[in-house]
């Protein structure tokens, strides 16, 4: 058996290495190709895309050169300065305090929290509801009584209670208390996804195969719903700085004297600041739009390369 | 028996139960299978026949591993795999092995095909990655593909390649038996024959056994040497492809025989009326071949090879007659 097989093909290495180049050039184009393709072909979310590397990039580098406890000082003498002057590019808030600087160091910081958090809760979602949907049955019915008895809670009401009572926190802390409560929207929608996934003949395939389980849900499953795990992400991301900068915007985000795309906002509660200081609160409110706005462009044409009947590039 | 007997089925049930009622109780069991014995010999093709819902892609998949039984045993070579820490423990799939229906299905769109045939050799045997390589080439060689197939992914291919590519994967690591559940019924007819004759060439290269899971009667004739009748859930007819196409027994056999497309057209007429006649036989004797519940007798055996789900009345008649019984 083994030996007819041997002289049906027998090969040599160099016959392998020119053959496999050979197949290789052959191959089709892998996803990163068709994303980026996808981007070329729609200017908009190219943009979005530059914009919110190099924005990001900007906060994070230019944040490194600003002493945040100087800035925070409150200095009585520049008490609502007035923007576009040379100290004070953007002004500064009743405190005195630059809001430029704020802004650098408080977009870092919302950004960077907004990052973790759909780093960890969407981990957590997507195994969540890899397993709860490939295992099924009793595994799934008490996974998704779970998901029942944390949808129910009051999640927001429950942070504030949680930061009140935490002594000490700081931006990891917070993160993680975040991501208890965001896992539950993904992980719904990974499930469903899975639950039709796990009944097609190639997991059965798979299984005949002798792959254990978790090789299956992993390496089998998991590629073919990458596409909506991306655009998930991508869009949770979004979601994710509004619940910080909403959380700051409370006055219950990060600690007394952090700022945050939140605590700039929340300067717009003074109707006075509303009508006459409004650089204290306008460029935080526009860099939210603007990056909400870059994310779901970028965030629509990887749906669009992720679904070949939608794409706007041409192969 | 010349060859040696690889499997036995023995008395296999599969029921999924009917969850009702206030407490979510078992009311009642869907019987997809419902005491099926078989047994495949080596290098032979057996095949299994009946229509949709007859529990035979069920019995295929019991035999895989890849539903549980309710009652019974299946023994391969001796020994029994119907629990699945036997079935790990002897590398059960790597001798058995399954072609599935729709190769579009089958196989993963987002894997290589050289990941895809891959698969199984990466589970059971372990190769270097350049043996792997050389392996899948061969395989995809065996099936009449080129090595230009190893980076493309399953969309790229015709129904009949895709379907190629399945059986590829399915003898990766050289099984003793394969089920192969209706493999050509979601191709086009020019590309059946194409891939059930690189079956049967690998049949004889590899002395295979098939468990050749279809409802259509002419592509079992072309492939089969021993064939079950199934009809909801049971075995109605069991022989040889003899005794099953030249001396049918059970009216479900008789009826599923007429239903074989004739492509002599001067004989319409007749075929017409055959078809008709089988048809009212069907209709008038219904109840005698099947119990009250609408469930089929047991088998009876009428010779050495041939069983059949008939009452016991028209076997003694058989038997103080001669030959067949004429309706």
């Amino acid at each position: 058996m083994q030996k007819s097989l041997e002289t049906g093909a027998q090969l040599s290495k160099e016959d392998l290495i020119k053959l496999s180049d050979e197949a290789k050039n052959n191959a089709t184009p892998s996803t990163f190709k068709i994303i980026w393709k996808e981007f070329k072909a729609d200017k908009m979310a190219l943009f979005s895309l530059i914009f919110l590397v190099a924005f990001i990039v900007f906060v994070i580098v230019g944040s490194m050169f600003i002493n945040v406890s100087q800035m925070m000082q409150t200095n009585i003498m520049n008490y609502f300065a007035k923007p576009f002057t040379s100290n004070f590019l953007l002004g500064a808030d009743a405190g005195g305090r630059p809001i430029l600087e704020q802004l650098i160091v408080g977009s870092r910081n919302s950004i960077l929290i907004a990052l973790g958090l759909t780093v960890i809760s969407s981990a957590f979602g997507i195994c969540y509801g890899l397993i709860s949907g490939y295992f099924g049955r009793v595994t799934d019915l008490s996974m998704q009584r779970v998901y029942d008895f944390m949808m129910i809670i009051p999640s927001f009401m429950i942070i504030i209670e949680i930061v009140n009572i935490i002594p000490n926190y700081n931006a990891i802390t917070l993160t993680l208390l975040l991501s208890l409560f965001y896992w539950m929207g993904t992980q719904r929608l990974i499930r469903s996804q899975v639950l039709a996934e796990s009944q097609k003949d190639y997991v059965s395939a798979s299984k005949t195969s002798g792959s254990s389980n978790l090789k299956i849900i992993f390496k089998q499953i998991m590629p073919n719903i990458s596409s909506l795990i991306i655009v998930d992400t991508t869009i949770s991301f979004a979601e994710n700085i509004g619940v910080e900068t909403g959380l700051s915007y409370l006055g219950f985000g990060l600690p007394v004297g952090t700022p945050s795309l939140g605590t700039l906002i929340a300067n717009a509660n003074d109707a006075d600041n509303i009508t006459i200081y409004w650089w204290t609160w306008l460029p935080a409110t526009i860099e939210i739009i603007l990056l909400c706005l870059a994310i779901s462009y970028i965030g629509a044409a990887l749906r669009r390369a992720t679904n070949s009947t939608q794409r706007r590039s041409t192969d | 028996m010349k060859n040696k007997e690889l499997l036995k089925v023995n008395n296999l049930r599969v029921h999924y139960p009917v969850r009702g009622g206030f407490w979510n109780r078992i009311v009642d069991n869907v019987k997809a299978v419902d005491g099926v014995s078989i047994t495949i010999h080596q290098g032979d093709t057996y095949g299994l026949i009946g229509e949709s819902g007859s529990g035979k892609s069920t019995t295929g998949k019991a035999i895989v591993g890849l539903e549980d039984a309710t009652k019974g045993n299946i023994y391969y070579q001796g020994m029994d795999i119907t629990k699945k820490s036997t079935r790990r423990k002897l590398k059960y799939n790597r001798e058995v092995q399954m072609i599935f229906q729709d190769p579009q299905l089958s196989l993963n769109p987002e894997k290589r095909i050289a990941d895809i045939i891959a698969e199984p050799l990466r589970n059971f045997e372990k190769l270097s990655k350049e043996e792997e390589k050389i392996r899948v080439i061969q395989l995809l060689d065996i099936v009449g593909l080129g090595p230009e197939a190893l980076y493309k992914y399953p969309h790229q291919f015709s129904g009949g390649q895709r379907q190629r590519i399945g059986v590829a994967r399915a003898v990766a690591t050289h099984p003793k038996l394969i089920v192969a559940d209706e493999p050509v019924s979601a191709l086009d007819l020019s590309v059946q024959a194409q891939v059930l004759n690189f079956m049967k060439k690998i049949q004889e290269k590899f002395n295979i056994s098939y468990l050749f899971i279809s409802h259509d009667l002419g592509v079992v004739r072309h492939m089969c040497n021993h064939i079950a009748i199934m009809n909801r859930g049971r075995l109605v007819e069991v022989g040889t492809k003899d005794d099953i196409y030249n001396h049918p027994m059970h009216i479900y056999t008789k009826r599923l025989l007429a239903a074989i497309p004739e492509t002599n057209v001067n004989q319409r007429k007749a075929h017409h009326e055959n078809r008709l006649a089988v048809e009212k036989m069907y209709q008038d004797h219904k109840s005698e071949y099947y119990d009250e519940k609408g469930e089929a007798l047991p088998l009876q055996k009428i010779s050495e090879t041939h069983f059949a789900a008939i009452p016991k009345s028209r076997v003694n008649l058989l038997k103080s007659g001669s030959g067949e019984v004429s309706d």
